[in-house]
């Protein structure tokens, strides 16, 4: 038997049921544009029906139906495809900033261009054999004086710009480092608040996709495993723990990033990309650029000095006396621009040999792209640039020839010889060795700018199947609307005749006559 | 699959941007004509491009530098002119001279012509090419046949035999590890202190011969001085030849230049007509696909709706 109440009852549980999903398809397409939003929808079943088994089960024939009644709310969202966003976010952010740092170093390296390093260093050499044409000439001389200081300066130029990237690396590893603190703190938060509400046995929708969304934006700047737990997500960093339950487990700091990277267990994200953009790629063409400066000042070149030619006294080669003067072509081995320069007599006045052309700028023996200078006496006074490898010794006085030029034109020609890098390792000319460098940054930038570009497709992909799946669709919610708009009328008028039949039944019922 | 307002929007927005961003590619080639504008867009191109750029540069150097030589030599040549003149001067009013029937007051005058040619050869030898003395090899600073002034204001050349000019060879650089001396010393062309046909020990003999009558000194003096001739117009057909090697050089530098012009341009240069039509055709499909996003984005079931 039914009580005579029983459709009201039907008809209410239906308008409270139909209410409650048409809420929730408000508050879908409220957060139709949120970020991280995963749409939910209200899981509706039909109630239990009124006839138990057993003793207390009636004659009546069938189950009769009870209704309808909600028995959670939830999000729609695939586990599978936020760790597969994840990964492929992660790569995505180590890629994109080795893509900028390259990006970056390109344009430190200005070529090609005709204000580049390489135009500098023509110039240089074109200014050498000019003079090699007038080596008395005091125009010349300045002109060299000039095309040195533009090549020292595009050096000392581009360490300083390299410098500066490696510095701005830094700080934003700092400001990351932040950032990360920021987001395990949320998560840390998150997993308190969501285990609180879920022990009353609700669903915490909106919470958890919080927590998802700074998952996922803490998977761009580091390598994380999220493992859902009983206490919440557990946040690892290649095996060290980051965030157990409602504690955040480390102190991430720069100091922490950078041990973590040397350590191996940073491996990936965007910080990831500025440690190893910082320690291997700026660093690693600071290197290069050094090595350069360092071999063109003091690289071993092979050269040979012509017969007739009179090295001055402590000359490099050991040869004194009558030795000095060359009496056949002689191939030796000098350290590089500065070695040559040494071998030559000036202009000043004197017979002795020729200073050090390049320096150290702030003292110090080690030549670097940084500190590479024009030796502070030339600049001062260009008649101490060395072109001339001729004395003449008349009434035991030794004058230089100043016509002779066969030291410019030594200079001149090491544009096409080859300059051993201090390591000894490659034998090139300045020129080449600086295209190899601008090649090797081509080639790199180029694949940085692939790996991003493959990355971020894929970033992209992962994240189109994760909105197909969670994202609010307004076509349907708006379908959904007419739904349950639909059902609750329905419910309504089930409920308005009902209404009828009992007014019959109590109002109308055993009035005959009347 | 399921698809969602956002998701269109997202593809959209992706794919504008994608097209944005090879119009903006297509939009710099054009506007700079180069295919490699930095490193990435071509790393091995960079490299020959690179290297084109500094050979490029050292053979505009080699050009100047032949320049310079071509003059050197030049000037070599016109002054070596000048110095066979006066030796032809020499040798005919010589031959003037030794027909016997001249009064001594005609040797007189033409020992008068004969000072005059010895003040030119000294001028000749004292040539200076922008301030360079051009017969006193490296140590050109120095004037190479300095003579001290008679009484009379002529100049005393009774040393002048002994005068050594100075051996260095001026080596100019005019390509890839080629020097070439361009120089010719004072001696070589004059004579030396031991050689009989030393041109200023010729000049003082036959004005000696001359103030003396010695007619027979004259005509010994004719074949001296044809020796000497002989050696300046070898020393010119060497210079000429020296000449024509630098005339054959710039002709190669020259084409070396347009030879690398032409690699670089392969290397670096866009093709503007390949370019523009792209550039149209990206165009196209930037105004359709904003067009068709347009479309495509803005209705929703919302639309259609009571």
């Amino acid at each position: 038997m039914t009580s005579t109440f029983h459709s009201i009852e039907t008809a209410k549980r239906s308008l409270f049921a139909q209410t409650t999903a048409l809420s929730t398809t408000g508050h879908n397409v409220a957060n139709a544009n949120t970020e991280g939003y995963s749409r939910q929808k209200v899981n509706m079943q039909a109630s239990i029906p009124m006839e138990p088994f057993a003793f207390l089960h009636s004659t009546s024939p069938g189950q009769l139906g009870t209704g309808v009644e909600f028995d959670s709310i939830t999000r729609v969202r695939e586990k599978f495809l936020d760790d597969q966003y994840r990964n492929e976010n992660t790569n995505f952010g180590s890629w994109s900033i080795q893509r900028d740092t390259l990006e970056k170093l390109e344009a430190i390296v200005n070529e090609p261009s005709k204000t580049g390093f390489r135009t500098v260093m023509d110039n240089f050499y074109k200014s050498w054999s000019d003079l090699s044409k007038n080596p008395e000439d005091v125009t010349a001389r300045r002109i060299v004086k000039e095309t040195t200081l533009a090549l020292t300066d595009a050096m000392n130029q581009i360490s300083r710009q390299l410098d500066s990237l490696s510095q701005d690396l830094d700080s934003n590893i700092a400001v990351k480092s932040n950032e990360i603190q920021g987001y395990l703190g949320n998560i840390a938060n998150l997993n308190s608040a969501i285990v609180k509400v879920e022990s009353l046995g609700d669903n915490a929708n909106d919470l958890r996709d919080q927590r998802d969304l700074m998952a996922d934006k803490l998977s761009k700047i580091m390598n994380i495993t999220v493992t859902d737990t009983p206490q919440g997500y557990q946040i690892q960093m290649n095996g060290q723990e980051l965030v157990t339950g409602g504690a955040v487990q480390a102190t991430v700091d720069s100091a922490f990033l950078n041990n973590a990277y040397t350590a191996g267990t940073l491996t990936n994200g965007e910080v990831h990309g500025m440690i190893r953009s910082r320690d291997t790629l700026v660093s690693d063409y600071r290197k290069q650029m050094d090595d350069l400066a360092n071999t063109l000042a003091n690289g071993d070149i092979d050269i040979t000095i012509p017969a007739g030619s009179v090295l001055p006294e402590n000359n490099s080669l050991g040869l004194t006396g009558a030795a000095r003067t060359l009496t056949s072509d002689m191939k030796v081995t000098v350290k590089g621009l500065n070695g040559l320069h040494q071998l030559g007599y000036s202009m000043d006045g004197t017979n002795n040999g020729g200073l050090p052309f390049f320096t150290a700028a702030g003292g110090g023996t080690a030549i670097t792209a940084g500190n590479i200078s024009l030796n502070a006496a030339i600049l001062a006074d260009p008649s101490k640039i060395a072109t001339s490898l001729r004395t003449t010794t008349a009434s035991g006085t030794e004058t230089v020839i100043k016509g002779n030029n066969t030291l410019a034109n030594l200079i001149a020609n090491l544009k096409d010889t080859p300059m051993k890098s201090a390591d000894g390792l490659s034998s090139a000319t300045i020129g080449a060795q600086f295209s190899a460098i601008v090649g090797q940054l081509g080639v790199q930038s180029q694949e940085a700018a692939r790996q991003t570009s493959n990355s971020e497709f894929l970033v992209q992909q992962v994240d189109t199947r994760r909105q197909s799946v969670s994202g609010v669709s307004l076509d349907e919610e708006m379908g959904n609307m007419i739904k349950f708009q639909h059902a609750y009328s329905a419910s309504a008028r089930f409920m308005t005749t009902y209404d009828q039949l009992l007014d019959k039944l109590i109002n109308s019922t055993g009035m005959v006559g009347r | 699959m399921r698809i969602t307002n956002n998701m269109l929007g997202a593809q959209l927005l992706m794919n504008l941007n994608r097209n944005a961003q090879q119009m903006n590619n297509t939009q710099t080639q054009l506007a700079t004509g180069r295919k490699i504008n930095k490193p990435s867009d071509d790393p091995v191109g960079i490299t020959y491009s690179l290297r084109y750029r500094a050979e490029l540069s050292s053979n505009e150097q080699y050009q100047k530098n032949v320049d310079s030589a071509v003059s050197w030599l030049e000037f070599n040549d016109t002054v070596l002119n000048q110095a066979g003149n006066v030796v032809q001067r020499l040798r005919e009013l010589t031959v003037q001279a030794t027909t016997g029937t001249n009064p001594q007051t005609a040797l007189d005058s033409i020992n008068e012509e004969v000072k005059q040619l010895k003040e030119q050869l000294i001028d000749i030898s004292n040539s200076k090419l922008n301030g360079k003395y051009i017969f006193n090899g490296e140590t050109y600073d120095v004037k190479p046949y300095d003579f001290p002034s008679n009484a009379d204001g002529t100049l005393d050349t009774t040393n002048a035999a002994s005068v050594v000019t100075d051996q260095g060879k001026i080596n100019f650089i005019v390509g890839e590890s080629v020097q070439l001396p361009i120089n010719v010393s004072g001696n070589e062309v004059f004579g030396t202190a031991t050689e009989q046909d030393n041109l200023f020990v010729i000049m003082n003999t036959v004005m000696q011969a001359l103030q003396d009558g010695d007619q027979k000194e004259l005509s010994n003096q004719l074949d001296i001085m044809d020796s000497r001739m002989g050696k300046i117009l070898s020393i010119r057909s060497e210079i000429g030849a020296k000449t024509n090697r630098v005339d054959l050089m710039m002709g190669r530098l020259d084409d070396l230049g347009i030879n690398l012009t032409d690699l670089q341009a392969k290397v670096e240069d866009a093709d503007i007509a390949e370019l523009s039509l792209k550039s149209k055709i990206q165009e196209n499909i930037y105004n359709a696909s904003l067009s068709v996003g347009a479309k495509i984005i803005s209705p929703s079931l919302v639309d259609f709706l009571r």
